[in-house]
């Protein structure tokens, strides 16, 4: 039952980081592969009506977290208090900038709106890379299981860690540039003229500048937590991970220099869930790793609720699952095809 | 040292209190708002008049600012869960995690699916997939209040748990934690409530083009429509589901009853006060007005009936802000007699052939809307207050709930800085929504076929 839950709530994470990771990638690159105010609404209207859609899955982690692993929740949540703010704070901006900025057709308005837009996607991407690098190298738990954390403290990864140190902001650096790429590889896709043209280029260099990154990323982990590749391979799920991984690499080459868009925006999609599947594999079953002392460690055993309510869940969550499910087929089929920059083909401005 | 301000409790309560006041604003109206859309819609579908249309078009934009600032600050609630009570959610995260969750997988997901196609997919969709995705709109949000109040009602009365061999709480019977009956008649009184914040706001835009005498076709339709159901949500605000809900107070939290109450000394017969300050420190209600024997009707059903008081219950069993409790209940009350006589004689005056030529009933439905709001957030404060000093009616206190690990200092940065991004997105709220209104919804009338600038000449 753990390993189910525990694959159950990692995924519903990994789904919001492909749905909404593209909107922050394509935020991030808004002021680069558009120029002019009206190319700028194209790319706001190429995510626009979806953002509220995608933030909840955001919600439907957090609550699936709650039900399952309550102990993990309150533990990590009052542990990383600020920084999961600051994300809270620029989700709020976010939203607002995408909803308010069409309201009044002015040029100021517009691009006062556009930087809160480029500048919160951006924050979040890194912000949610650091969050990421956390989970992966640890946090200083102490003997109850909680941990109150600073911003920084020395940059380094043992004993009493910071949030951000050399390690946790390479992957930061690391998240921000995939998820631009995923955004580009999108743009690619949902647009057409200059803003496509432009958001093709960019998608290239950037799935290229990943690939160092991502070695470099590998490096450090191996550094930063010797413990886990043995724990890695005696998982089958992380050689699921490893796999589509790797078939996502393939056919996210082969998109991009094919100019099959579609074929390279859903190998991005994969590449992602496959990456972050490997990570969320690797660290199982430890779900909080302490840098004090590896037995302050939360588990995802010791964290979770007793078996009787996670019958109770098993029953229910499946139905609510199918239901979001079937939600995403009409979403897709609604939003289907290219946004154009002369006409509103998506209903959003 | 010892004061109010070093106990971190204090500010984690003051946090979670404003972004919960601050976010129930907007979608106690988009509850309410979206039966008005359904309603027109199925209108619509039935009489082929475009007027119903033209009315769900506009509401879909008001609806749409709501929603969308409605999602944004909803995230930081579920979120405030684990950052400033952690340890209420270790403690309680068993049971109240399996609603919390299944809001976002059963009610968010409808909502947020097809909230984009009410507002912008008309024409894609058709008159028939519109009219389901207002239904879909509208089952989304009505799912997700019955989730949250749940979840509250668990706190308030508790059902349907266990205590765990780790000391925390789990399920025994699911069924009977969903069928709370404290959440039957919260959520009917709460939903009614919505409705009531709903046609206050249809009623009131509808008022401002009467008085403006602009859109009159529109203008006559929220009239109509607003004020009818006002004065029906209203009633039922009052009666039965506020009834059923003061009568379950004093069955089951008889603490709270006297402290709402203000009753000091308890006695059969108790009065009811219809205006006094509270006075804790003597122990009395200065300068009251008071029916006598009407506190002993509601609560129990016979004028004879014993009212406990507060003197009767060990001290640190009373709410901890007794007086703050007092005036939410009695303004609440005192509001809402007066929404049925203001929607009582609106209707009246509706049915008479005169409302839109009473000016001065205009002005006063126009000027209404706020108080609903009012009406409501107290609502939630005599819920909330009333509970003090438990988190977890009986089982759990305040006190032991919120993050032990979070210092003042790190409450109080996220109490400003909400305090400050609130601010704006009111004030960019209040300005797009006044545009919105402004603008107003189109009709194909003479005013509209002829070009702006001559029709400023036509209103004036």
């Amino acid at each position: 039952m753990i390993p189910f839950w525990y694959a159950v709530v990692s995924f519903m994470l990994i789904i919001y980081v492909v749905l909404d990771g593209r909107n922050f990638g394509a935020g991030m690159l808004q002021w680069v592969v558009a120029k002019t105010p009206e190319e700028r609404r194209q790319v706001i209207a190429a995510i626009g009506p979806l953002w509220t859609w995608h933030e909840v899955w955001l919600v439907g982690f957090g609550g699936t977290l709650i039900a399952i692993f309550p102990r993990l929740m309150a533990s990590a949540f009052a542990g990383y208090y600020l920084a999961l703010f600051l994300i809270l704070w620029c989700l709020i901006l976010r939203g607002i900038s995408v909803e308010v900025g069409g309201h009044i057709n002015d040029r100021l308005w517009q691009g006062y709106w556009d930087f809160n837009f480029v500048l919160s996607n951006f924050l979040l991407a890194i912000l949610f890379g650091a969050a990421a690098g956390n989970v992966a190298r640890g946090v200083p738990l102490n003997a109850d299981g909680d941990f109150s954390m600073a911003f920084f403290t020395d940059f380094n990864v043992r004993g009493h860690v910071g949030l951000l140190d050399w390690y946790t902001v390479s992957i930061a650096i690391l998240a921000a540039v995939v998820l631009a790429a995923h955004g580009a590889t999108y743009l690619t896709l949902k647009t057409e003229g200059p803003v496509h043209d432009r958001s093709e280029k960019y998608a290239k260099r950037l799935w290229i500048a990943v690939t160092p990154l991502s070695l470099a990323v590998l490096v450090e982990s191996r550094i930063v937590r010797p413990d886990l590749p043995g724990r890695a391979w005696s998982n089958p799920l992380w050689w699921l991970g490893l796999v589509v991984t790797v078939i996502s690499i393939i056919a996210l080459v082969s998109g991009l220099a094919g100019r099959r868009e579609q074929r390279a925006f859903l190998a991005s999609n994969f590449l992602i869930v496959g990456l972050l599947a490997t990570g969320a594999a690797a660290i199982f079953p430890v779900m909080l790793h302490s840098t004090l002392a590896p037995e302050n460690s939360l588990t995802a055993y010791a964290v979770a609720v007793r078996p009787s309510t996670l019958r109770i869940a098993t029953i229910w969550w499946p139905m609510g699952f199918a239901l979001a499910v079937f939600y995403s087929v009409f979403i897709s089929r609604r939003y289907a095809g290219k946004v154009s920059v002369q006409r509103d083909t998506q209903g959003f401005y | 040292m010892n004061s109010i301000f070093n106990d971190p409790g204090f500010w984690h309560r003051l946090q979670f209190g404003f972004t919960i006041v601050y976010h129930y604003l907007f979608p106690q109206l988009t509850m309410g708002l979206a039966l008005f859309l359904v309603y027109w819609k199925w209108r619509a579908l039935r009489s082929g008049d475009e007027k119903y249309n033209q009315a769900v078009r506009f509401w879909a934009k008001i609806f749409g600012l709501n929603f969308a600032v409605g999602v944004v600050t909803g995230i930081p609630m579920e979120f405030q869960f684990g950052t400033n009570w952690a340890d209420f959610s270790k403690y309680a995260g068993g049971v109240i995690g399996q609603t919390l969750a299944m809001e976002g997988m059963f009610a968010f997901f409808l909502e947020s699916a097809f909230v984009g196609a009410l507002i912008w997919g008309e024409k894609r969709l058709g008159p028939r997939g519109h009219f389901a995705a207002a239904i879909a709109v509208a089952l989304g949000s009505w799912l997700s209040g019955y989730f949250i109040l749940v979840t509250n009602s668990f706190m308030q009365h508790p059902v349907g748990y266990q205590l765990e061999a780790n000391g925390s709480l789990g399920i025994s019977s699911m069924s009977t934690y969903l069928l709370n009956p404290w959440a039957f008649v919260q959520f009917a009184h709460n939903q009614l409530a919505a409705v009531v914040t709903g046609s206050f706001v249809v009623t009131a835009i509808g008022a401002f083009y009467a008085l403006r005498r602009v859109h009159p076709v529109q203008a006559k339709l929220y009239l109509r429509a607003g004020t009818f159901v006002g004065l029906i949500a209203s009633m039922l605000v009052a009666f039965p589901t506020g009834d059923a809900q003061a009568k379950m107070v004093g069955n089951h939290q008889p603490i709270t009853l006297a402290a709402m109450e203000g009753k000091f000394e308890g006695g059969s017969e108790a009065s009811v006060s219809l205006i006094g300050q509270p006075n804790v420190a003597a122990q009395r209600l200065d300068n009251p007005i008071e029916v006598p024997g009407a506190l002993s009707f509601l609560a129990y059903g016979h004028f004879g009936s014993f009212v406990r008081g507060l003197n009767e219950f060990p001290k640190d069993q009373w709410p901890d802000n007794l007086e703050l409790l007092y005036y939410s209940f009695h303004i609440m009350i005192t509001l809402g007699t007066l929404f049925i006589a203001l929607m009582g004689f609106a209707t009246l005056q509706n049915w008479r052939g005169k409302l839109e030529s009473s000016r001065l009933l205009l002005w006063g439905l126009m000027l209404a809307f706020p108080y609903p709001y009012i009406a409501n957030t107290l609502g939630w404060m005599t819920a909330e207050l009333g509970r003090q000093p438990w988190l977890i009616y009986g089982l759990f206190h305040t006190r032991e709930g919120y993050s032990k690990v979070v210092s003042n200092g790190d409450a109080i940065f996220t109490l400003i800085g909400f305090t400050g991004l609130y601010f704006v997105i009111g004030l960019l709220f209040l300005g797009l929504t006044g545009r919105e209104i402004g603008k107003g919804p189109k009709e194909p009338t003479v005013a509209t076929i002829i070009s702006e600038p001559e029709r400023e000449v036509v209103l004036v």
